[in-house]
C-alpha cells in the first residue's frame, strides 16, 4: 500500500474509531458506576468497584424500584398499543379512501407534528384537570393516542401496500374492517415493528408531560425518579447508575433485538 | 344481499371511519389546546385569575430579562450545535459508506448506539462525567489538555459548552443513519464515472455527494432545529440546577424557553397568559426557521 | 355460468371520460378478451364489471340481473389479478380458501373445494407452502385456484400472464385455454397482448381510447379489420400500411401511386370502386401476402433478415421510407443489402380512408386470394 493511502487508512480508522469509542463510553461509565459508590464516581474511577449489591438495594428500596418500573412498562405499553392501533387505522384510511377535504385535512394534521409541546402543556393539564385526570397513567397516555408523526408514517407505509389484495378482497367479500384486520395488518407486519419501537421509545422515554401530571411517588415513572434522584444536592450516583440501566435495558434490549425495524422506524418519516 | 347504494358512498363512508377516532382525538388534545393557548396569551393574571390583557403579554415579553436571556440561549444553542452535529453526521457517514471499509457495521451501530439512552437517562449520566474531579476532567488533564478541572458546572461558558457536547453525542448517529441511508440509495457507478473522469475526492463530495443528499439535509436540518428550540430534557438535568428555585444552571446560562415555560406555569406562581405567550414564540421560530431553510434549499436549485 | 351485458357502459374520473358507452353481449361460457394498448381503459372497463369501480353511466347485466349497485362479493364473479395479489402470511391452502371462510363455507366443503381445485392445477404438493416460496408460474396457478374454488359465474382476468416470462406465459396460456374448455365459465380477459387475444378468445373486443374499435373472433379481426388501428393492432408482425394517393395508370386505368417505394403504380383490379383522383387513402399488405406470382411487383433494397428457421422475414425498403414487411418460406438465401423482387395480388390489398376508416369492397381484402 503506498505511503498516503496507508495514512488515508490510518486517519479514517482512527476517526471513526475514536467516534465509536466516544458514543459507547457513557455506556460502559454507567454500567461501570453501578458498581462503585458514589464517591469513586465523582472522582472517575474507571475500575469496578464493590458497590454493586448496595447501589441496587438502595435503588429498590429509596425508589420503591419495582412499582415504578410497573408504571413505565403499562403506560408504555398500553399506549404504545393504542397509538398503533388508531394511528395505523387512520394512516390507512387517509391513504386508501377518496373521501372529500381529506387532502387538507391531511394537511393540516402534518402541520400538527410542527407544533411544539409547549403551546400544548398548560392547556392539556387544565383539560386533564377538568377531566379529574391529574395524577393518573390515563393522563399520560391519552394525548399521545392519536399522534400525526405515527398517522404520516403509516400513510406512507400504505402507499407501498399492494391494492390488488385490496380489490382480491372486496371481490373474495370481505367488508373494509376485515380487509384491515385480516389482510392489511398481518402484510404489514414489519411496519408494525418498526412503529412499535419508535413509539414505545419515546412512551419509555417521555419525561416533560409525565413531570407535570404525575404528581405523587406512587404514580412516578423511572423517568421522572431517576431525574429526581439526580437532581439532589449531593446525589447519590451509584443509585442513579442502577436506576440508568435498569431504565435503559428494555430500549437496549428492543435495539438489539429489532436493530432493523429500529432503523426503518426512524428512516421511516423520509421514505 | 348488501342494500344497493351506491359504492363510491359506500367506500367513502367507511373511509371517514377509519379516520374519525384518531381525528376526534387530536381535535380535542391537539386543536383545541392550540387554540386555547393562542387565547390564553392575551390573558394576564396571577392563577385562575385571568383578564384579558391584549398585547400586555407582548410588551413583557420586551422588558422581561429572563425571557431574553432563555431566548439568546435557545437560539444559541441551535445555531451552534446544529451546524457542528450535522457536519459531523454527514462526515462519518461519508467514510462509513466506502464498501471496502471493515468492522463498518460495528462502528455504525456503535454511533449509533446514544440513540437507545432517554434524554434524561443520558444527562444524568453526563452530569456524572462532568463534575469537578471526575473522568471527564482527569482524562483531559492526564492527555495534558488542561491544567486545572474545567468548571463545567459552575462557569456559565462551559455549562453551555457541556450542553452543546452532549446533544452532539445523542444525536449525531441518529442523523448520520439518515445520511447513510441516503447514500446509499445513489447509483455508485455516478462515483465510478467521477473516478474514471478524474474528478477529485474533495470536489466529488462537495459537487456530488452534497448536492444529491439535500433533501435529507434539509429534513435533518428541519427537524434538528426543531428539536433544539424544544430542548427541554438536557437543560433540566445535565447541569446542576436549583430546581426548586427553578434555575437553570450557574446564572441561568442553559435555561432554554420550554424550561422558562415550565417553570412560569409549574414552578413560580403560575402566569397562564404569559407561559402561553412566550410558548407561541417557539411556535413563531419554529415556523420562521424551517421556512427560512426550505427557501434557501429551493435557491440553491 | 352467465351471460354478462354492458349497455352503454361510460366511466368517467371527474372531466376525464375514460369509457365511452361501450356495448358489449357475452353470451354464457364465452371466452371474450380485452385487448388495446395501455392506457385504452381495458383494465377500467374489467374493474367496472368486477365492481371496483363505479359505472358512471349505463348498465352491467349478469345474467340477467343488473348489477351497478351490488357488491363486488355478490356478482357471482371471480377475478385473477396481474400481481396476484396472494396474502403473504398465507399457506397457499389458505390463500386458496379464504373467501369461502367469510362465505360461511363449512370447513369440510372448503377443504373439499381446495382440493380439488388444486387437483386441477396440480398444486397438491404445494398447499402448505407460503407464496414467498413459489416460483411465478406456480403462484399464477394459486390466483387461478382461489378464483376457481368461489364456482363463479363469470372469472375476469387481468393481464394474468404479463409478470411471467416467455416460456412460462405460453405454458400458462394454454393452462388457462384447457382450463376454460374443462370448466366452460363464462371468461373476461384483459390483455395488451395480441397473441394472447388471439390463442385463447372466442371473440376478442379491441379498444382504444375509451371506445371499442370492432369486436369478433380472432379470425374475423384478423382477416377482416374494421379499421386502420385494428389492422394494425392485430397480426404479427404488423400489416404494412402505406400511405397512397388514387391515380391512374399510362392507359387510363384506376391505380394507386404509393410514395414510399418510389411513386410505384399499382393497378386496381377491374372490380374495385371508382375512387376520386388525388384522393388520399392507405393500403394494407400482410407479411405473409407477398408472394411470387401477384401481378403487381417492386424492387426493394434488403435492410435485415430475420431467420426464424421454417419462415423468414425479410424487412426491406426503397431508399429512405418505412421498411416494409416481407414473409417469405424459401427466404434463406436473403441477406442485408440484397435486392428483392417482392411481388403481390392487387386483390389482397386493404383500403383504409385517410381518416383510418376501412373502404368496403369485394375487390379488396381477400386474404387468400
Amino acid at each position: 500500500m503506498p505511503l498516503p493511502r496507508l495514512l488515508n487508512r490510518i486517519g479514517v480508522y482512527g476517526f471513526l474509531g475514536a467516534m465509536a469509542l466516544l458514543s459507547v463510553f457513557p455506556f460502559i461509565w454507567m454500567i461501570v458506576g453501578t458498581t462503585n459508590s458514589t464517591g469513586d464516581i465523582i472522582l472517575g474511577h474507571l475500575g469496578l468497584g464493590h458497590a454493586f449489591l448496595d447501589n441496587t438495594q438502595k435503588f429498590f428500596t429509596q425508589a420503591n424500584a419495582p412499582l415504578i418500573f410497573w408504571n413505565s412498562a403499562k403506560i408504555s405499553l398500553l399506549g404504545t398499543a393504542l397509538t398503533l392501533a388508531v394511528s395505523s387505522v387512520a394512516g390507512y384510511g387517509f391513504e386508501i379512501f377518496r373521501s372529500p377535504g381529506r387532502d387538507w385535512l391531511y394537511a393540516g394534521l402534518l402541520l400538527t407534528i410542527m407544533i411544539p409541546f409547549a403551546v400544548l402543556m398548560i392547556p392539556l393539564f387544565m383539560i386533564m384537570g377538568r377531566l379529574g385526570l391529574i395524577n393518573t397513567h390515563i393522563a399520560i397516555i391519552l394525548p399521545t393516542v392519536a399522534s400525526g408523526f405515527v398517522i404520516f408514517y403509516f400513510r406512507q407505509a400504505t402507499k407501498a401496500f399492494p391494492s390488488e389484495l385490496r380489490d382480491a378482497a372486496r371481490v373474495d367479500g370481505l367488508k373494509e374492517w376485515q380487509i384491515f384486520l385480516y389482510i392489511y395488518i398481518p402484510t404489514m407486519r414489519s411496519t408494525y415493528a418498526a412503529a412499535f419501537v419508535i413509539v414505545f421509545m419515546a412512551t419509555w422515554n417521555n419525561y416533560l408531560w409525565p413531570l407535570i401530571v404525575l404528581q405523587t411517588n406512587e404514580m412516578k415513572t423511572i423517568t421522572l425518579v431517576i431525574s429526581s434522584l439526580a437532581s439532589a444536592y449531593y446525589p447519590d450516583y451509584g443509585v442513579v447508575m442502577v436506576g440508568a440501566l435498569v431504565a435503559t435495558l428494555p430500549t437496549l434490549i428492543v435495539f438489539f433485538a429489532m436493530q432493523r425495524q429500529f432503523v426503518q422506524g426512524m428512516l421511516g418519516a423520509i421514505k | 344481499m348488501p342494500a344497493p347504494i351506491s359504492l363510491r358512498r359506500y367506500y367513502d363512508v367507511n373511509g371517514w371511519f377509519f379516520v374519525v377516532p384518531a381525528l376526534g382525538l387530536i381535535a380535542v388534545f391537539m386543536i383545541y389546546p392550540i387554540i386555547w393557548s393562542l387565547w390564553m396569551s392575551f390573558q394576564t393574571g396571577r392563577g385562575l385569575v385571568m383578564h384579558f390583557g391584549g398585547l400586555a403579554n407582548i410588551v413583557r415579553l420586551t422588558e422581561d430579562p429572563v425571557f431574553q436571556l432563555a431566548l439568546t440561549n435557545t437560539i444559541l444553542f441551535f445555531v451552534i450545535q446544529v451546524p457542528i452535529m450535522l457536519t459531523l453526521a454527514l462526515f462519518t457517514a461519508v467514510l462509513l459508506d466506502d464498501p471496502k471499509l471493515k468492522f463498518a457495521g460495528l462502528i455504525r451501530t456503535a454511533i449509533f448506539l446514544p440513540c437507545v439512552m432517554s434524554l434524561v437517562v443520558y444527562s444524568v449520566i453526563f452530569k456524572s462525567m462532568f463534575v469537578d474531579d471526575g473522568v471527564v476532567n482527569r482524562a483531559l488533564a492526564a492527555v495534558g489538555a488542561i491544567s486545572g478541572p474545567i468548571p463545567w458546572m459552575s462557569d456559565p461558558f462551559w455549562a453551555r459548552v457541556l450542553l452543546i457536547v452532549a446533544i452532539t453525542w445523542r444525536w449525531t448517529g441518529y442523523n448520520m443513519i439518515f445520511y447513510l441511508a441516503a447514500l446509499q440509495n445513489i447509483d455508485r457507478s455516478i462515483y465510478e464515472v467521477a473516478r474514471i473522469d478524474g474528478v477529485p475526492a474533495t470536489a466529488r463530495f462537495f459537487r456530488l455527494t452534497v448536492p444529491m443528499l439535500k433533501p435529507v439535509i434539509l429534513f435533518t436540518t428541519v427537524t434538528s432545529t426543531i428539536g433544539t428550540l424544544q430542548l427541554f430534557d438536557e437543560a433540566r438535568n445535565i447541569v446542576a440546577s436549583d430546581t426548586s428555585a427553578g434555575t437553570a444552571g450557574p446564572g441561568d446560562s442553559v435555561l432554554t424557553l420550554s424550561v422558562y415555560i415550565y417553570n412560569l406555569t409549574f414552578r413560580f406562581m403560575p402566569s397562564f397568559g404569559y407561559a402561553a405567550t412566550v410558548s407561541y414564540v417557539i411556535v413563531i421560530l419554529v415556523a420562521l426557521l424551517s421556512f427560512v431553510q426550505f427557501t434557501v434549499a429551493r435557491e440553491r436549485d | 355460468m352467465s351471460d354478462l351485458k354492458l349497455v352503454d357502459v361510460s366511466k368517467s374520473f371527474g372531466a376525464v371520460e375514460i369509457l365511452k358507452k361501450i356495448n358489449l353481449d357475452v353470451k354464457a361460457g364465452e371466452f371474450i378478451v380485452f385487448v388495446g394498448p395501455s392506457g385504452c381503459g381495458k383494465s377500467t372497463l374489467l374493474r367496472l364489471i368486477a365492481g371496483l369501480e363505479e359505472i358512471t353511466a349505463g348498465e352491467l347485466v349478469i345474467g340477467g340481473k343488473r348489477m351497478n349497485d351490488i357488491d363486488p362479493s355478490h356478482r357471482g364473479l371471480a377475478m385473477v389479478f396481474q400481481s396476484y395479489a396472494l396474502n403473504p402470511h398465507m399457506t397457499v391452502a389458505e390463500n386458496m380458501g379464504f373467501a369461502l371462510k367469510f362465505a360461511g363455507l363449512p370447513s369440510a366443503e372448503i377443504r373439499a373445494r381446495v382440493l380439488s381445485a388444486a387437483h386441477i392445477l396440480d398444486l397438491e404438493p404445494l398447499l402448505q407452502r407460503r407464496p414467498k416460496a413459489l416460483s411465478g408460474g406456480q403462484r399464477q396457478r394459486v390466483a387461478i385456484g382461489r378464483a376457481i374454488v368461489r364456482q363463479p359465474k363469470v372469472f375476469l382476468f387481468d393481464e394474468p400472464l404479463s409478470n411471467l416470462d416467455a416460456g412460462l406465459r405460453v405454458h400458462m396460456r394454454i393452462e388457462i385455454a384447457k382450463l376454460h374448455r374443462q370448466l366452460g365459465v363464462t371468461t373476461v380477459y384483459v390483455t395488451h397482448d395480441q397473441v394472447e387475444a388471439m390463442t385463447l378468445a372466442d371473440r376478442i373486443v379491441v379498444l382504444r381510447a375509451g371506445e371499442v374499435e370492432q369486436i369478433g373472433s380472432p379470425l374475423d379481426l384478423y382477416d377482416n379489420p374494421a379499421n386502420l388501428f385494428v389492422a394494425g393492432f392485430i397480426g404479427s408482425p404488423k400489416m404494412n400500411l402505406l400511405p397512397a394517393i388514387v391515380t391512374r395508370t399510362a392507359d387510363g386505368r384506376p391505380a394507386l401511386r404509393i410514395p414510399d417505394i418510389g411513386d410505384a403504380l399499382v393497378a386496381l383490379p377491374d372490380r374495385a370502386p371508382r375512387l376520386e383522383d388525388g384522393r388520399a387513402v392507405y393500403i394494407g399488405i400482410r407479411p405473409e401476402q407477398f408472394c411470387v406470382d401477384g401481378s403487381a411487383e417492386f424492387d426493394l433494397a434488403i435492410d435485415i433478415v430475420e431467420h426464424l428457421g421454417g419462415t423468414t422475414f425479410v424487412y426491406a425498403r426503397k431508399g429512405s421510407s418505412a421498411a416494409i414487411v416481407v414473409e417469405t418460406r424459401d427466404g434463406r438465401a436473403h441477406k442485408s443489402g440484397d435486392a428483392i423482387a417482392v411481388r403481390f395480388d392487387p386483390a389482397s390489398l386493404y383500403l383504409f380512408d385517410a381518416d383510418g376508416g376501412r373502404i368496403r369492397s369485394a375487390a379488396f381484402g381477400q386474404p387468400n386470394a
